[in-house]
């Protein structure tokens, strides 16, 4: 049961805060279809940035000596640096979209399809190879918490809550959730977030009160940017191994799927984001779920085919959809160019 | 504003291209076999050429096994030397290799060799279009024409992969592992693949059967079939390890990566195959090894010492008589299991007391094999 929680967690927290990169730019008014794109740039940056200063031995000693708390800053430079870049590839779609008020949707597939082309391509170039990994160990033994960090014995048997949420996890899972906590509460309880929220509305009538609409929206898409490239390296450090090859599975697009989903509200993508990755974990690992603790793998041996487990996911989403959806509602001023003067 | 926005732009080429820069600095470091993978001829020929399998070049497994060999043997003996990549990665098609080896052939290669069952068409039309050149079929058969002549121009090798299976899966449960498992890409029709395995779990069935104790193996193709690594992978052998697995047997390239991140997040422990892995991840135990180095160097050796008519045209299988399968013994981490009980199961398969079985299992069919066993239980997973 406890693998269950962290299996989902691992899934569900980088779309969560993928989708919440797509609110940020949505609510105030420009559609982000390139949520996957600057995930595949995000993760390539971030595994680069480990790959480089693994190689340079900065953080050499602390890994010999056991140091895990530096180790802890040298993924979270990690992930600022993924964001920061993620952030500067985002302003690509936010120039097409604000200054040349290009359409938004095709700026946002160029930006999908010229990720992967030129992350691959940086790849091969650095790399020789179709995939960048770390230049040594893995994921798991430079930057998972387990317990032994917290002087607890190998083999000791930890409570429920304690082998969920202390034990092999990774802090950016934490982090992600802190901060998803703390940019909707920006988003729904400052002014910045009301005036944000309010470009995606009506961005004439923002307009007329003195808001800054360009700088707004400028601001959401950045947001955004940090966000997803954040979201892409974490995807990358936590699923794939620290290892980057032009791809993050489609996480983007999903995110973009949960965004609708939860309606463009933080607690219900924060919800949707856990239902997908629930499925998701139990569709890789439900030969080996044991539930209720007692030894039987109860969804191996109902007998059904592995491929319905595997199409669970998606199934779910799409029923989900369907019965939710007449109920959704889009930023309304989302995908229009602003125009001073429409009014 | 505007200024500003040039200014990242130009910001972003800055940083990607010095990001190229620092990579090629760091490049040498990493590679503990000094010689370079991409080589610069002066006249653009380049004789000793090498077509990869599914997967990467650097898979630190199959492939890179085998372009070892390639480069080995052309350093060794100053020739030049190339690699292609078929277009397409892991869904090239027959078209997309025949152009790699065409491409080959056009870049002046004298022999070419070609990693992989899976090129066996590709293969076939390259090498009667090109009867002057000269290729080896690792992990292949002999080739014949349309009328059934065979291809004196190709020289196939092929592998005892089941006795390097069986004596990891021997070793391991000697060592005292009961709670195994079986991570085999390919996705079940791969014959290497299916030797590897039938072959480990005969080991491990024989360990089980003298020791006297229960053995039981998860076993599985499923999320190998491109052999890339990939989360779904990386979930499940994470919820085996969970579960009291204690050692994976990593069958295919780049899956190794999966595994081995499950491993080490779980305290598990790893079996490499194809060549000795364990200087890749401190989970690893020992390897499942065929010296594909060693074997690709012997073959383009016969090329230019003028001894092609013993290998053209011909299938060569390799093993334990010729030393080219087996299990690294200065590398591994085993403590109760001994050198000198490795190397008596090594003189037993020699003089034939030890027989494995090389059936190619594909998919579940080692269930059936295995479902009366006292000692071996296997559990499949789809």
């Amino acid at each position: 049961m406890a693998f269950l929680v962290r299996s989902t967690l691992i899934y569900a927290v980088p779309l969560m805060i993928v989708a919440l990169a797509g609110v940020f730019a949505e609510r105030s008014g420009i559609i982000n279809l390139a949520l996957e794109g600057i995930m595949i740039f995000g993760a390539f940056i971030g595994v680069l940035f480990v790959r480089l200063v693994q190689q340079w031995g900065w953080f050499d000693a602390a890994k010999q000596a056991g140091d895990w708390v530096s180790l802890q800053g040298f993924m979270l430079l990690a992930m600022v640096t993924a964001a920061a870049l993620g952030a500067v590839f985002s302003l690509l779609l936010a120039f097409a979209a604000i200054n040349l008020k290009a359409d938004q949707t095709i700026g946002g597939t160029a930006l999908n399809l010229m990720a992967p082309a030129l992350v691959l391509f940086l790849i091969r170039v650095i790399a020789n190879q179709n995939t960048l990994q770390m230049a040594t160990g893995d994921a798991a033994s430079w930057f998972m918490i387990k317990k032994t960090m917290f002087g607890f014995d190998k083999k000791a048997q930890l409570g429920f809550f304690a082998s969920a949420f202390l034990d092999k996890v990774y802090l950016s899972t934490y982090i992600c959730i802190l901060l998803f906590i703390v940019l909707s509460i920006i988003l729904y309880k400052t002014r910045f977030g009301l005036r944000l929220r309010s470009c995606g509305e009506n961005p004439q009538a923002s307009d007329s009160l003195g808001i800054n609409v360009v700088k707004m929206r400028y601001a959401g898409v950045t947001i955004s940017g940090a966000l997803a490239g954040m979201g892409g390296f974490v995807y990358a450090l936590t699923t794939t191994n620290c290892s980057s090859n032009g791809d993050v599975a489609g996480f983007g697009f999903l995110a973009l799927a949960v965004m609708i989903f939860g309606n463009w509200k933080p607690l219900n993508i924060a919800g949707a984001a856990l239902l997908f990755g629930l499925f998701k974990c139990i569709a890789a690992s439900y030969t080996s779920l044991d539930i209720n603790g007692d030894g039987v793998f109860m969804l191996a041996n109902i007998g059904l085919n592995s491929n319905f487990y595997r199409l669970l996911p998606y199934l779910v989403t799409l029923l989900v959809l369907a019965f939710t959806s007449k109920s959704s509602r889009a930023p309304k001023a989302e995908g229009i160019p602003y125009d001073k003067g429409q009014r | 504003m505007k200024k500003f926005l040039a200014l990242l732009l130009a910001l972003i080429m800055v940083l990607s291209l010095s990001a190229v820069a620092f990579a090629a600095e760091g490049e040498e470091a990493v590679d503990p076999d000094s010689i370079e993978d991409n080589m610069t001829a002066a006249d653009g020929v380049y004789k000793v050429a090498f077509v990869t399998d599914v997967g990467q070049l650097k898979d630190k497994s199959f492939n890179e096994g085998t372009w070892n060999g390639v480069k080995c043997y052309a350093a060794a003996h100053e020739l030049s030397y190339k690699y292609y990549q078929p277009a397409n990665g892991a869904e090239a098609t027959d078209d997309d290799r025949i152009k790699a080896m065409q491409d080959a052939v056009d870049g002046g290669a004298e022999i070419i060799v070609c990693a992989g069952f899976l090129q066996e068409a590709a293969l076939t039309a390259t090498a009667i279009a090109n009867p002057d050149v000269n290729f080896v079929f690792i992990d292949g058969w002999a080739l014949a024409d349309a009328d059934g002549n065979p291809l004196e121009n190709v020289a196939a090798v092929s592998y005892q992969e089941e006795q390097s299976g069986y004596f990891a899966g021997y070793a391991v449960v000697k060592e005292g592992y009961t709670q195994l498992g079986f991570c085999g890409g390919g996705g079940g029709t791969n014959p290497a693949c299916c030797r590897y395995g039938y072959g480990f779990v005969q080991g491990a069935a024989a360990a089980a059967e003298e020791m006297e104790t229960e053995v039981a193996i998860n076993y599985s193709w499923a999320y190998g079939a491109n052999f890339q690594a990939s989360p779904e992978l990386q979930t499940m052998v994470n919820g085996w390890y969970e579960n009291n697995t204690e050692i994976v047997f990593s069958c295919g390239g780049s899956i190794f990566d999966s595994i081995t991140a499950a491993a080490s997040a779980n305290d598990g422990a790893v079996i490499g195959v194809d060549v000795d892995q364990s200087l890749q991840s401190d989970t690893v135990v020992t390897s499942a090894m065929k010296d594909l180095k060693g074997s690709t160097e012997w073959a383009i050796g016969k090329f230019y010492d003028g001894e092609w008519d013993e290998v053209g045209g011909v299938g060569t299988v390799l093993g334990v008589n010729d030393g080219y399968v087996g299990i690294p013994t200065a590398t591994w981490q085993l403590t109760n299991y001994s050198v000198e009980d490795y190397e008596k199961l090594v003189e037993a398969m020699k003089a034939g007391d030890v027989v494995v079985d090389a059936t190619v299992l594909q998919g579940g069919d080692i269930v059936d094999v295995y479902a009366d066993s006292d000692y071996v239980h296997i559990n499949y997973v789809e």
